[in-house]
Formats: structure tokens, sequence, C-alpha cells
């Protein structure tokens, strides 16, 4: 029984590391070269993620990020492969190799800079809490004592626990899968505010109709960028060197006018 | 005096009338034979008797008490359900496969109906089955579970079991057609034991020599009725009916 | 890696108190559905057979979530998430153990039925002392499975928000960027079920005095 376990472990641990060292051995930087090959740019997403990423009626994944993707891949010459990820496990689908980026609502924090490799950010964006419109909480310090909802693994994940203390002034930080059923948990009452994107939270008021406020007071200024592969320097630079052609050419400005009635893009400012 | 009295009873299984017009008696101390080829009604008549099937009409008196009765409006009606529970412990059943509880030890099988229905103290209801088992033979099997028993043992403590309760009739259905026919013989002289201490019995079987020795009366049984009735010597040698001459002739 | 092993373990013992607390409710209420289930009433026994169906027939993250988040539009108030994951755990499981426990009833010959009956046996006491005894050894087999498909279905909890040990494992992994407390967690639960298949085997061991 204890070998068992031992075997186990050590197989866990095998697999583990065969992960990391995949992507170190390889010679030189092929990353944009191996896209180019392929013909294929595989994004991964959170398909539930408005208005970044998500799925219209038809079951297409639309959205601002994907307008973007769409036309830096056009511009690459090859084509762009939408995957559909568990947000928990984003790390482990880049780092096994089975998508090239993370490329929705991406939030860059310190510690994520640590391990993946960002572009420059693309969009200003706030961790805001969410409340019912008839809530008497007003600011993030009425939270005190009070259940806050968030999706685990998200950013608004990591500016709540990153804020010490207004973590520990909550009576219960619940985490759930996505943001669609914190929401939900916050019409029924099972929490008393949702801390997510601002962008998120706008579209999502909007297009419910639900009977939901953002409190003016945010918890973070963060900013959007796109994750690469710590050793994927190649591709990395040339995502970025097409978002600053197209913000120079101001197709930038046309997408986000599109989605956001505005330019609300940061590339080369 | 009769113990069991069936009159005029009748039993349809859907639209297949098993028991066509029953009637007849047992004396108390009487061994009864009945015999018949499969399908004739006779394991249903006990399992009437015994209360595992209702009848449809007719009536049943079993010790002086009516378990059903059919009155002369035709109305059938069972008695009451604690005048029933009362009257079937009147009446004990061997089956054809002994239908031991697997999970018992032989002596919680003869203890549990003990302790369970008449409410005997534990001490004396394992004396009572330690008894039963010398007499059937098995004395060191109180702690075997059924599944270490051969059938024959196993169709012992079925009767042991059914002994027990103390009934006034004691009823055996085909008690040896799923033994080896090596086992026979000793489920056969278990009854022929009790037959000399005049228990009141009824046997449901397909062993002809052994009905002919140990029965008091025979009760030939055709098609849901009753073809004959009489001594062992009046049915099996000396029958004047054709069906019974054709049914004996098979053995 | 000291807190995180705390964590996980508070992670567990969520996991844990599912599990006991789904098993108490389920496993009584398992009986009532398989009584239900064969009843001679029509209407009873069709009732608990489309019970059961639906709760077969639909994946249990979607009962979850069915459970939690719909008495607030029928009835405009909701229940403790914690309670909702007991819930609907244990409804689901029973309909499972129903099934199980109805196979195991209806598979003690008939015989003995009659011979309890012939005994004077109630009811009661025949279902107690004599059926009940029989389809508890003939079951085990077939609940160790759903026993052990409950502890890894505990992880389903997460989807509305009872952080137990795979959200625990999860979240981790999201902030250290590591697969480990992932497999850590797959062998807390592997642990887990070597325990309960352990004890299935004693069980099952200990009713072996009989055949």
């Amino acid at each position: 029984m204890k070998k068992f376990l031992m075997i186990l472990m050590l197989a866990g641990l095998a697999v583990a590391t065969i992960g990391a060292a995949g992507v170190k051995e390889q010679g030189g930087d092929q990353s944009l070269q191996k896209v180019l090959d392929k013909g294929v740019f595989v994004l991964g997403l959170d398909d539930s993620f408005p208005p970044m990423g998500y799925r219209n009626e038809d079951n297409e994944i639309v959205g601002f990020d994907i307008d973007l993707a769409k036309e830096v891949t056009k511009r690459m010459g090859v084509t762009l492969k939408l995957q559909p990820i568990d947000w928990n496990a984003k790390e482990q689908e880049l780092n096994t190799g089975n998508i090239d980026c993370i490329w929705n609502g991406f939030t860059m924090t310190e510690e994520r800079k640590q391990v993946i490799n960002f572009t420059d950010p693309y969009v200003n964006n706030a961790q805001v809490a969410v409340v019912k419109a008839g809530s008497p909480v007003k600011t993030l310090a009425d939270l005190a004592g009070k259940k806050v909802g968030i999706q685990a693994g998200s950013s608004a994940s990591d500016a709540v626990y990153g804020n010490e203390a207004f973590a520990k002034s909550l009576k219960e930080i619940v985490e759930v899968k996505d943001n669609l059923t914190a929401l939900m948990d916050l019409e029924i009452g099972g929490v008393d505010a949702v801390v997510l994107d601002l962008f998120v939270a706008n579209d999502n008021i909007k297009r419910s109709g639900k009977d939901f406020k953002i409190l003016a007071e945010s918890l973070s200024a963060e900013e959007y960028g796109i994750g690469f592969r710590k050793n994927d320097q190649a591709l990395r630079d040339e995502v970025q060197k097409q978002l600053l052609a197209m913000a120079a050419d101001g197709t930038l400005a046309k997408i986000s006018t599109d989605w956001f009635g505005g330019d609300i893009t940061v590339v080369g400012k | 005096m009769a113990v069991i009295t069936v009159d005029h009873v009748r039993k349809s299984f859907s639209s297949l009338e098993v028991l066509k017009d029953i009637s007849f008696a047992l004396e108390t101390g009487e061994v009864l034979s009945i015999i018949g080829p499969s399908g004739s009604g006779k394991s249903t008549l006990l399992r009437c008797i015994t209360n595992l099937e209702q009848v449809d009409s007719g009536t049943i008196s079993i010790g002086g008490d009516t378990l059903v009765h059919t009155d002369d409006q035709g109305i059938t009606q069972y008695a009451d359900k604690h005048t029933v529970a009362r009257i079937r412990l009147r009446v004990g059943l061997v089956f054809q496969n002994f239908n031991l509880f697997p999970h018992f030890s032989v002596m919680r099988n003869i203890t549990e109906a003990q302790m369970h229905v008449l409410k005997t103290p534990k001490d004396e209801a394992q004396d009572i089955a330690s008894d039963l088992l010398r007499k059937m033979g098995l004395p060191e099997k109180a702690d075997a579970y059924p599944f270490q028993l051969s059938g024959g043992q196993q169709q012992r403590v079925s009767i042991a079991r059914a002994l027990a309760l103390k009934p006034q009739v004691l009823c055996f259905d085909e008690p040896t057609s799923a033994l080896d026919p090596e086992l026979t013989g000793e489920i056969l002289a278990v009854i022929k034991e009790l037959a000399t201490e005049h228990m009141t019995m009824m046997v449901v079987t397909h062993e002809m020599a052994f009905a002919r020795d140990i029965s008091n009366r025979v009760i030939f049984m055709d098609d849901g009725l009753i073809v004959e009735e009489g001594t062992p010597e009046a049915v099996f040698s000396n029958t004047k009916n054709e069906r019974t001459k054709r049914f004996l002739s098979r053995f | 890696m000291g807190k995180l092993l705390m964590l996980m373990l508070e992670g567990t013992f969520t996991s844990l108190r599912i599990f006991f607390l789904t098993l108490l409710f389920s496993l009584p209420l398992g009986l009532v559905v398989a009584k239900g289930r064969m009843s001679r009433h029509r209407i009873i026994s069709s009732l608990v057979n489309g019970y059961i169906m639906i709760m077969r027939g639909t994946p249990l993250i979607l009962q979850l979530i069915f459970v939690y988040f719909a008495p607030y539009y029928i009835f405009g108030s909701s229940t403790d998430r914690f309670t909702a994951v007991i819930i609907a755990y244990a409804i689901n499981y029973a309909a499972y153990f129903a099934e199980i426990y109805r196979g195991g009833i209806q598979s003690i010959p008939q015989g003995q039925l009659e011979a309890a009956s012939v005994l004077g046996f109630t009811k009661v006491h025949t279902f107690t002392h004599v059926i009940m005894p029989q389809v508890v050894k003939r079951i085990m087999p077939a609940m160790g499975n759903e026993v052990i498909t409950l502890v890894k279905d505990t992880a389903l909890a997460q989807t509305i928000g009872v952080a137990e040990l795979f959200r625990v494992a999860q979240n981790a992994a999201a902030r250290e960027f590591s697969t480990m407390p992932i497999f850590i967690a797959g062998i807390f639960y592997f642990v887990m079920n070597a325990i309960v298949s352990k004890s299935f085997d004693l069980i099952e061991r200990k009713l072996d005095y009989y055949r």
C-alpha cells in the first residue's frame, strides 16, 4: 500500500516535471516559426467571459478579444483556433502546449508576470464590487462581515486575496466556477457582493437587465495583457508588433468602438 | 374429532380453476397422504390450509375455529387478522425446498419463531430446539449454518423448526422431491417416527410406497377434484376408479 | 508546503462532511424510495419511478445547481449552499441506492417469505430479520461501487461555491502555477477510497459466514 502510494506520487512528479522540461529543451526560439508552420494559432479562453470572449446565440465564440485576435492572426497569415479551457487550469493548458496563448481579459498581476510572458498592456481594467441595487452597501468597507463571491482562479480572486485587510474583513469568500454563477448567487442572496472585472460587470448588467449596481470604489486598477509561455519570446513579439500596427492604422480604435462605444485601448499610447 | 375441515373450497388463478369444490376432514392423530399428478391442485390445497393462498369460496376450519367461511348468500369472508394469526400457528408446513433462513444458524432457525411469535424465553426455546435436534439425529449441528448441511439434514432442521411451534397438524409439501434419492430415506424415517407418536400429519407426496406404508388414509386428486378417498389398501390395491388405476400404473 | 497541506486538510474535512452527511441521509431515504418503487399502488410506484429516472437521467452537477438556485426563483428564498449540496447529493444517491436495494430485496427467494409467514412472523419482523440482513450481504459489492463514486463526486460541490478538497487544490495550483497540489489531491482521494474499499472488504468478509 505504502509502496503503491510512493509510486503514484513519483509518477505525479514525473508528469509535472516532464511538462515543464518539454518546453525548455527546445534549442533556440522556434515559437513563432512553429505557429507559422502549423498555420494555426491556438488561443485559450474561458468562453463565458463577456464581452471579451463568450458564446453568442449561435454558439459561436465572439468578443472584443476575439475580434482583436482575428485581426492579428489575419495579418500573421495563420488561422485562429479558439480553444475553450477551464479558467482554473489555464496555466497547465499553456505549459503543456495545448494552447499558444491566453487572451481573454487576462489581467497582468505580479505573480503571473513571474511565470508568463505578457505583451504590453492593451486595455486598462479595474476589479469592482457589484451589489444588488437596493443594497445598503456603498463602499468596500461596508462589505465587512458580509459574503463576497468571486470566480475561482480569476484576477478578481487575486485582487480580493491580495488585499489582505479587505479579505480579512469579509465573513466568507465564496468561489464558484464562473462569474455567471457568482452573479446568480448574488441575485438569490447567497452572497452580498460579487467582485469581478469592470468590463464584465458592465456588460452583465447591461445585457441581463438585472438590478445590480457597481460600487464607485474599485479594488484595484489593472491592465489586460496577452499571456505566452515564458520562452515564446518570438511569438509574443510578433503579436505585439501586429497590435502596434493595428493601433497605428486605426483598426484597434475601430474594434474598440464597436464593442465599447469608444477607444479604450492603450496600445502605443 | 376433526382438527381440519375443508368444505366446498374453490380456488382459481386468473382463468385456471385449480381447486374445484374440495371437501374433506382431517381427524386428530391421523396421517393423511394426498397423491395425484402434477397440477392436480394438491399443493395449492396445502397452501390454502396454511393461508399462503386465499380461497375464492368455501369454508376451512382449523382446531374448531373458522379460518374462512362462505355463508348462504355466497359471501366469502376470512376471520380477522388476529384470529388468522392465531389459527395458522396450529398448522406447520414443511416445504419441498426447506426454505431455511441461510443467515441464521440451525439453532436460531428453530428458536426465532418461538421467541418472536410465542414469546418463549431464550433458554426454554433453546432447550426445545436441542431436544428436537436430538430427535432429528442432528444434535451436533446446532451451530452450523444451512449451507454446511446436506439436503436431508436441512429438511430435518426445517421439520424441527415447524415442530418447535407445537402445531396441531404438520403438513408436508413433497418433502423429498428436492432431495437426491439416497437422502429421501432419512426424511421418510423421521415422518414415520412422528406417525408412531400420533402426530397429525398431511403429506403431499410422490412416494407411493411411503404413502401406502404410513398413511391411515389416502386422497387421490386429479384436475382439482378429489377423485378417490379411502384406506391405503382401498386406494392402492382395490381401486375401482379408472383414473386412479391409470395414475398408479405409472409407478 | 506545510500551509498548503493544512489548507488541503481543511478541504478534505469539507469533502468528508459532504460524504458522511450524504450517506447518513441517502441510505435510509433509499430504502423508502425502494419501498415506494415496489409499491402495489400504481400512482406511488410510477411517481417514484419518475423520480428515479430524473435523478439517474440528469447530471448531478445540474441537480446541484437546480437545488441551490431554483428555490429562489420558485419560492423567493434560498438555502444555505452547504445544505443545498447535502440535499442534492442525498436525493441523487438515494435514487441509486434505491435501485440497488430493490434488486437485493427482489433477489430474496419467495420461499423464505412463505416460510416466515407460515412461522407467524410479522411483516416488520420478516423485513428486519429475514430480508434485510440477506439484502445487505447481497448488495455490498454494488454499494461499494456507489460509495467510491460518492467520494469522487464530492468534488462537484465547488460548482456552487463549497470549497472542498479539489477546489482548494485547484486554487493552490493557480496560485503557485504548479500541478503539484492537484496531484496531492489525487493522492488524498485515492487514500480515502482505499479506506472505503478496505472497509467494504472487511464487511464482506464479516458477512461471509453463510452463503
